[in-house]
């Protein structure tokens, strides 16, 4: 059984922070649960999906962030308390609704889940959401430990109804993605009292144009932000301790109050400095900020992400306490503002905010670093036998037959990798205005990637500007196709963009942790539902040179690829083959049969230039190996070896 | 306080084994009815499924509120793969540490395209001992060939760090959580790798 689910009240178990947002949710009473995954945010609604049937909540994985919010918003306005839940780059997509939202408020309880990823481990870049919920002038939470995850979402429930409006819980890579003892609490039954009232407590609540319009509107959400300060002031996510005869004082929020608890304990400052401790990022205690502030001659803010807290604290601060010193991200600069926290930077802040010297073996620091340059890099690969493997070999080939400098639209999944380089391999960048370069893996073919969706959109601009040095391809995902390039499919057919569109489709939404969409056949819950052919709705919208190919057959597909770049006008490749890793679950594959035949092999390294990591190489004889641990037999490095010195046992087949 | 990092490349189990480790530290802490003990796990993996470096940060005690062993600062370093064990090593083993290490290499792709140069064991040995580290070494995916899947190696590395005087958690809550968290099937396999992993590194200290 999923720990989650436990009904031991009081116990103290091990949970991730995810799994305690999870938990803080049923806590909370939630009715209705939708996201769109992301890492670091996707086990929250991964774990509520898995325990769906024993509770009384409806869950999806919406098509995307902005429907996801959407549906929430929907849900809670009957006074259903709901659950949105996305990474950071989620909310940009959700955005529209977002901002108008609090204009109207809501009934039921509506938390937004965000998990920032500062360190941009998994993500694109490092934005800081909870300018967002200053911006939608919306309550912030920001749990330190998973035990305040679970707290905090189960509050925020409360609070959301008490204001009528969404209230914001924004977690961090890592909180979410690490785990913590949490002392369970008692779920609590939902409502199950929805109604729809079109002048609920206001004329016209639900519409933002209705009388009295959007400004009074505007107005309204500030007058309920006035009522928020009481429930802040008194919050117990908001602490302090407030030493006599001190002039030195720390404000810290999430991650960083705990970073900053260890960090007094290392450097022997417990009891020497005042201390709060935010659980809202937005708005702050003033009460408590005025009590803290009153005898500081320097202030040390730390925080995880941007300067959020510190602005509001120097704002706070001009008029009536202009004297103190406020050390954080900007101006007094102790911590970088860009990156994440961890304990040894935080350590090293206060020192140099409050003139402490450390101590530092120099002697150590010198064997560390000549230790490290034995340390190489080790570059992140494409999974054995992963389908992608052979569309880039396609790719690669199709057109190494073309003369020209060709761009490769990357896209966000894991054929993102498809861009992140060899780690050890040196770029000389140049100024030439267009260059080809040779690519030597399939981790060197993208040239551009940036968020979901914006790969096809690049390509249609620079296909609309005239480019003529090559040709122009974008890739993506199943998953992606549907949350953010219909739209641009369409654009590419009105507009007669000459663009080649190559969907990877493996079925699931895998690098986020396989969960299913629409091309899996399979809802949110593991029940049966259609599948959306994504061929037909290419078809439907107008694209005339559509291909379906299996990426397992490199021939195939690299005539395919050569088809659809001759082609003038969008063209659309759809590479379909599931993903190895969900097969190999399902299947649970046997020893492989795919062996090197060493009197055939000629140590000519074409195979390693797959990219597949089963492939290894004895460098004493120079010889090609497979890696039996990791080997799923897809039969890639068979087609691709010119001498034949790949190949099956006797009597076995390639899948 | 104790801290260990597991390191290791995606795939080879180093995230159920310190959810294995973690979730038995819990349960330590409950069963001796210390109240204060927290714990710790933060992990640090690259974005693929597969063949990236991982490490899991485990922090026990009282005064533990954040995710990271700082550096300097871990007791133990549990290697599943020996560049792993490096690359965590040589910035987080304390002085006085162990470094527990299966020696069965795992190359990456710099390393098989002839971009970048694997260490060879002896040299990140002698690197470890220059730290002041103490290692103790031992082929833990042949061990857990003979215990029945090369799989279970994750496994006879805890048994490995269970024979170790520093290891805080007792074996019996070890075990126990084993056959918690692994696949139902496999609980008789994972057994076997944790007590022939165990044996072996208790085989070597008595030396």
């Amino acid at each position: 059984m999923n720990i989650v689910a436990s009904n031991k009240t009081n116990e103290k178990v091990l949970l991730m922070g995810n799994e305690a947002i999870a938990r803080g949710a049923i806590e909370g009473g939630v009715e209705v649960v939708t996201a769109y995954p992301g890492t670091p945010s996707s086990e929250i609604v991964e774990t509520l999906a898995e325990i769906a049937n024993d509770f009384d909540y409806y869950v999806e994985w919406s098509i995307n962030e902005k429907v996801a919010f959407d549906i929430a918003a929907g849900a809670s306005i009957l006074g259903a308390r709901s659950l949105v839940v996305m990474k950071n780059a989620g909310l940009n997509v959700a955005m529209d609704t977002f901002m108008t939202l609090p204009y109207t408020g809501i009934k039921g309880g509506m938390v937004v889940v965000v998990a920032d990823d500062p360190g941009a481990h998994y993500s694109s870049n490092e934005q800081d959401t909870r300018f967002a919920a200053v911006y939608a002038e919306i309550p912030c939470l920001e749990p330190a430990n998973q035990q305040e995850a679970k707290e905090m979402t189960k509050e925020a429930f409360e609070i959301s109804e008490a204001l009528e409006l969404p209230v914001f819980l924004r977690s961090v890579t890592r909180l979410s993605q690490a785990s913590g003892d949490v002392i369970l609490g008692e779920f609590k039954k939902p409502f199950k009292k929805i109604g729809f009232n079109k002048h609920w407590k206001m004329p016209y609540r639900w519409n933002v144009y209705g009388p009295p319009g959007p400004v009074n509107k505007h107005k309204w959400i500030h007058l309920q932000m006035e009522k928020s300060k009481e429930i802040i002031e008194k919050s117990k996510f908001n602490t302090f301790t407030l030493p006599a005869n001190t002039n030195i004082g720390i404000i810290a929020s999430g991650l960083g109050a705990s970073y900053t608890l260890e960090a007094i304990s290392e450097l022997g400052l417990e009891g020497k400095l005042a201390f709060l401790k935010l659980g809202f990022a937005y708005p702050l205690p003033e009460e408590k900020l005025r009590k803290i502030l009153k005898d500081l001659k320097k202030l040390i803010v730390i925080e995880e992400g941007d300067p959020v807290i510190e602005r509001q604290v120097r704002s706070f601060a001009q008029d009536i306490f202009t004297e103190i010193e406020i050390f954080g991200k900007e101006r007094r600069q102790i911590l970088n503002p860009y990156g994440e926290l961890n304990g040894d930077c935080v350590v090293k802040g206060i020192s140099k905010a409050i003139g402490l010297q450390l101590k530092e073996n120099q002697k150590r620091v010198n064997i560390k670093r000549e230790i490290q340059k034995k340390v190489s890099p080790r570059s992140s690969t494409l999974c054995a036998g992963c389908p992608h493997l052979g569309t880039y070999w396609a790719v690669k080939k199709a057109l190494q037959d073309r003369k020209g400098v060709h761009i490769v639209n990357g896209d966000i999944g894991c054929y993102e990798q498809g861009g992140y380089g060899v780690f050890s391999h040196k770029i000389n960048p140049t100024d030439d205005n267009s260059k080809a370069y040779s690519i030597s893996s399939p981790y060197e073919i993208l040239d551009t990637i940036y968020v979901m969706g914006s790969g096809i959109g690049m390509a249609m601009g620079q296909s609309q500007a005239g480019y003529k040095d090559g040709k122009i391809l974008a890739v993506a995902g199943d998953s992606t196709f549907f949350h953010a390039t219909l739209p641009a499919v369409v654009n590419a057919v009105y507009t007669k963009a000459d663009i080649t569109y190559l969907v990877l489709d493996n079925s699931w939404t895998c690098m986020t942790g396989h969960q299913p969409n629409p091309t899996t056949g399979i809802n949110t819950t593991g029940e049966k539902t259609k599948v959306i052919d994504i061929s037909k709705i290419a078809e439907m919208m107008g694209i005339t040179c559509i291909r379906v190919v299996d990426p397992y057959k490199v021939e195939e597909s690299i005539q395919a690829i050569q088809e659809a770049l001759d082609f003038k006008g969008p063209s659309l490749v759809i590479l379909r083959r599931e993903c190895a890793l969900q097969v190999q679950r399902r299947e649970k594959h046997k020893n492989p049969q795919t062996f090197i035949d060493r009197d055939k092999c000629t140590g000519c390294k074409q195979c390693l230039r797959l990219g597949c990591p089963a492939i290894t190489f004895d460098n004493e004889n120079k010889i090609a190996g497979i890696d039996s641990l990791l080997c799923v037999d897809c039969g890639l490095c068979n087609q691709i070896c010119s001498f034949g010195a790949i190949t099956l046992k006797k009597g076995n087949n390639y899948v | 306080m104790f801290n260990m990092i597991i390191a290791g490349v995606g795939g080879q189990g180093s995230i159920l084994a310190s959810h294995i480790f973690a979730d038995a530290a819990i349960r330590a802490s409950v069963a001796n009815g210390d109240n204060d003990i927290k714990v710790r796990l933060g992990e640090t993996f690259g974005a693929a499924m597969r063949g990236g470096a991982v490490a899991s940060h485990v922090k026990i005690g009282s005064d533990v509120f954040s995710p990271f062993v700082p550096e300097d600062k871990s007791d133990v370093v549990l290697g599943l793969e020996p560049l792993e064990a490096l690359r965590v090593g040589v910035k987080y083993i304390a002085p006085g540490g162990i470094v527990i290490m299966n020696i069965r290499k795992y190359e990456s792709v710099d390393v098989k395209t002839g971009q970048a140069e694997y260490p060879s064991i002896s040299d990140i040995i002698g690197s470890f001992k220059k730290l002041n580290a103490n290692v103790i070494t031992l082929d833990a995916t042949e061990i857990a060939i003979k215990a029945g899947t090369a799989k279970a190696m994750n496994v006879v590395m805890l048994g490995a760090l269970a024979a170790c005087p520093k290891n805080p958690v007792p074996r019996k809550i070890l075990e126990e959580v084993i056959k918690d968290r692994v696949p139902s099937k496999t609980i008789e396999v994972n057994l076997k790798a944790f007590e022939l992993g165990f044996n072996k590194v208790s085989e070597d200290l008595r030396k």
